[in-house]
């Protein structure tokens, strides 16, 4: 009798009926409660410019004496690297000893619709290094840039005079001609086919839902988050985490009507920035200006940005000290997990002018 | 029990849903992925850009004649708040300028002052210096003063010599004259003239020993005494 029932509870697998209520218990409370509230790592304000907002988060210990600028994309809001404790990138590298300045790009009104992606990097991007540095008092900064605001932090860099000691990019579009988007898509924009300059004068500043519309176009069927947080949803630590990457990717940022069209004209139909054609301001970017240590990072299973956009920047750059490096990861992953502090800290650690503890 | 397997229904329906997704997602990105939806994607783009001008326009329009501010009226008031805000932006940089100059002039000045600081130190220590050397000058005026006093002891002492030698010189003439008569008379009557004269020359000797003595004086109080003494008596 008992070799009988051990025989069936090995072919048919137990109902685990206390982890299915606290399941259900769970996704009740996600349904019902409001979006989680992100504190950001301890932070204050060093300079605010129209919606921008220049933040500086001390390190716990100080270790380094470079501090490290970041840029985050414009397509996106910038709190996604400093998304709660455990798991913030930024928060990873205070407690590691770096001082941390970040630029919260801020959602564009209706009146900056003539905001161009020349003010962007000259009139925003460039003055809060400045900005940065003088707060810092150091004489040097260390520029990083995740996604979009990787090529951002690239294009100062090759047309600035600033001291930029380091420059990381991770997971930045350098070449537009390789695509996310169905080929024909992509031949239409270049051949000017599929043109958007009408739109984006009519709206003045793309609307945050319609940039939510076009991410989600990429991926129509989305249904993979509801059903891997229905899956966990008996374990706590996930459900948090979850409802974190939920709040942020759904909560998109307007654009910029002028930079939409500088962003698809400039970048995706003619890809100035490859061929050595962009000009930003007065001044021609040119790449190859870059020389100082560079390190630039892509993750294998990024569906944003493919490796072949980051890796012709290697070649581009005057930069003797430069690495690149694949991670396995996602595009938004890397820095969900935090998991792009320790690798920026692995290569920056170096570079960053150690401070020597002084024993009394 | 815990190797025990327990069923969990969602494991199963969460991979299912992934390559669902997967494949919808794929379907779908090689159905968009020619020229027809693509120009189909950018007339739907023009047409609703078009309805979206007019919808902006007439709301412009209706809100000139109903006079109420539209969202490019409020943009506008925005800009200039913006625009404000740059020029406070570009005022700071110029106060961090001005700032940065007056610390380096700062610096400089603090240098300066160190520097005077030094000099005044420098000027104490030579002023010290000054100060003992214009006493050790005024004891040499002082000694200067007593040995011109003493110069002119002898200046009269000289002449009390010269007197001295001119009686010398009478009596010498005396004494010939004496010796010429020969008269023992005369002789006698001259006797205590001699004596007279003995007793000036030894007075006469006296005096210059003292002459001598001061003279060893003077060479001894100070070297550049004799200088002066041989200075006043070449001016002499």
């Amino acid at each position: 009798m008992l070799n009988t029932q051990g025989s069936i509870n090995e072919f048919i697998p137990l109902f685990d009926f206390e982890k299915e209520t606290k399941r259900w218990q769970q996704v009740y409370k996600i349904v019902n409660e409001p979006k989680p509230d992100i504190i950001p790592t301890r932070r204050e304000a060093v300079w605010k410019k129209n919606k921008s907002t220049l933040w500086y988060h001390p390190a716990k210990e100080k270790k380094y004496k470079i501090p490290l600028f970041f840029v985050y994309s414009l397509l996106n809001k910038s709190y996604i690297l400093d998304i709660g404790e455990g798991s913030s990138v930024i928060g990873g590298l205070t407690q590691l000893g770096y001082d941390v300045y970040l630029l919260d790009w801020g959602s564009p009104g209706y009146e900056d619709s003539n905001l161009s992606i020349d003010n962007y990097v000259i009139d925003y991007l460039a003055v809060a290094v400045k900005r940065a540095i003088r707060h810092s008092g150091i004489q040097e900064i260390s520029l990083v840039g995740y996604c979009l605001g990787g090529t951002l932090a690239a294009i100062l860099a090759s047309i600035t005079d600033l001291p930029i000691k380091n420059l990381v990019l991770s997971t930045i579009p350098i070449d537009f001609s390789i695509g996310i988007v169905p080929n024909k898509w992509l031949e239409a924009l270049q051949n000017g086919h599929l043109n958007f300059d009408r739109f984006a004068d009519v709206y003045g500043v793309i609307p945050a839902d319609i940039m939510y519309a076009m991410f989600r176009g990429l991926s129509p069927i989305y249904i993979s988050p509801m059903v891997n947080l229905v899956t966990r949803a008996y374990d706590e630590d996930y459900v948090e985490k979850w409802r974190r990457m939920d709040k942020w990717t759904k909560d998109a940022t307007p654009f910029s009507g002028t930079a939409f069209k500088q962003l698809i004209n400039d970048f995706y139909k003619e890809n100035k920035l490859i061929k050595g054609e962009l000009m930003i301001g007065d001044k021609r970017v040119d790449l190859s200006n870059i020389n100082c240590p560079l390190f630039v990072l892509s993750t294998s299973r990024d569906t944003l940005v493919l490796e072949p956009q980051s890796l012709p920047i290697m070649d581009l750059v005057s930069s003797k000290d430069k690495t690149y490096q694949v991670v396995e990861a996602g595009h938004v992953s890397l820095a969900l997990t935090g998991m792009f502090s320790i690798i920026a800290d692995k290569w920056l650690s170096s570079r960053s002018e150690e401070i020597q503890p002084v024993f009394t | 029990m815990t190797n025990e397997k327990m069923y969990d229904p969602f494991e199963g329906f969460k991979q299912i849903t992934e390559m669902l997704e997967k494949q919808i997602n794929g379907l779908l990105f090689m159905a968009t992925d020619n020229n027809e939806f693509v120009r189909l994607a950018n007339t739907g783009l023009g047409v609703h850009s078009r309805y979206m001008e007019l919808l902006r326009k007439n709301q412009e329009l209706l809100a000139g004649f109903m006079n109420i501010p539209t969202k490019n009226d409020v943009a506008n008031v925005a800009n200039l708040s913006i625009q404000a805000e740059g020029k406070i932006d570009i005022l700071e940089e110029q106060i961090w300028k001005l700032q940065d100059n007056l610390g380096v002039l700062n610096k400089d000045n603090l240098e300066l002052f160190q520097e005077i600081i030094k000099m005044i130190k420098q000027m104490r220590s030579e002023f010290q210096k000054t100060v003992l050397e214009i006493s050790e000058l005024k004891t040499i005026k002082e000694d200067l003063h007593e040995l011109r006093k003493g110069l002119v002891d002898i200046k009269i002492i000289q002449v009390n010599l010269r007197d001295l030698k001119n009686e010398l010189n009478e009596i010498k003439e005396a004494q010939n004259e004496l010796v010429e008569m020969y008269s023992v008379s005369e002789m006698k009557t001259i006797h205590p003239d001699i004596q007279e004269v003995k007793l000036g020359l030894n007075q006469l000797t006296e005096i210059k020993n003292e002459i001598a003595e001061l003279k060893g004086l003077v060479v001894k109080e100070s070297p550049k005494g004799k200088a002066k003494e041989k200075e006043l008596v070449t001016i002499k």
